[in-house]
């Protein structure tokens, strides 16, 4: 008797669930703030509160990566809603800029 | 500057004679900030960066012309500050605290700018950086008084 053949099943590769490519992410600026030497520590984490309504956990957090990395990102946005967040922290002095995430 | 209470929305604060002077005269100061001083993107990579850029300061120059305004409304009103034995009480609303730590902070930075951006903080003015120095150093004061009220209250 011969044998017969066992076929072979190939593993069935199952595929993560990938983000979408960032090109299809919308929206795709950055809120960018700044050190600078002069605004005080808790103002910029008080301004922070204000203007993206965050814990003052979060808004220290950030403040302290301005203070010590140099830039925080603060929000990755549509292009209006970026130029609206750029606005209100000048607004109160802070050196934030928007930037195209590439 | 002492915060006497707080009741809800509003704060009364209680500020003595010379401090009375000095808010009202630093806030005279107002504008100090350079108009156009503050760039939208600092890589330029936006579309129409001049347009977008122009907005901006457009939408930051209405924003000034507004606060200046309102600046002399504020020290003008005698019902802001009310006249007690040693001083006065000066009442202020929540956004009326957020507006003037704006102002406030406009001042310093602007005072910081024309001392050429220093570093450091200054140890001590020369006859020709006194008025600035100061300027920057009292906004700065009544600044903590402000900051210090407002996120006292647990938010």
């Amino acid at each position: 008797m011969a044998a017969t053949a066992t076929p072979e099943i190939a593993p069935v590769v199952v595929q993560e669930p990938q983000d979408k490519p960032k090109s299809g992410l919308e929206p795709g600026y950055l809120v960018v703030c700044w050190n600078d030497p002069v605004n005080y520590m808790h103002y910029v984490t008080h301004v922070f509160q204000m203007v993206f309504g965050w814990s003052r956990k979060k808004a220290e957090f950030h403040m302290l990566q301005v203070h010590e990395q140099g830039k925080s990102i603060l929000a990755r946005e549509s292009m209006e809603k970026a130029e609206h967040y750029v606005h209100e922290l000048q607004k109160y002095t802070l050196h934030a800029t928007m930037e195209r995430d590439e | 500057m002492k915060l006497l209470r707080r009741t809800g929305d509003k704060m009364v604060f209680q500020v003595d004679l010379r401090e009375s002077v000095l808010l009202q005269q630093t806030l005279k100061l107002y504008p100090r900030v350079p108009p156009a001083h503050q760039p939208l993107s600092n890589s330029g990579k936006l579309p129409d960066p001049q347009e977008n850029q122009r907005l901006l300061d457009d939408a930051l120059a209405d924003h000034r012309a507004a606060n200046k305004k309102q600046v002399q409304a504020f020290v003008t009103d005698p019902r802001r500050f009310k006249p007690i034995e040693d001083g006065f009480r000066l009442s202020l609303t929540r956004p009326d605290a957020e507006w003037l730590l704006q102002v406030l902070n406009d001042v310093r930075v602007g005072s910081w700018l024309i001392l050429g951006s220093p570093e450091e903080r200054p140890k001590a003015p020369t006859a020709k950086t006194t008025p600035d120095f100061w300027a920057m150093e009292i906004a700065g004061y009544f600044q903590e008084q402000l900051l210090e009220s407002l996120m006292g209250d647990g938010t």
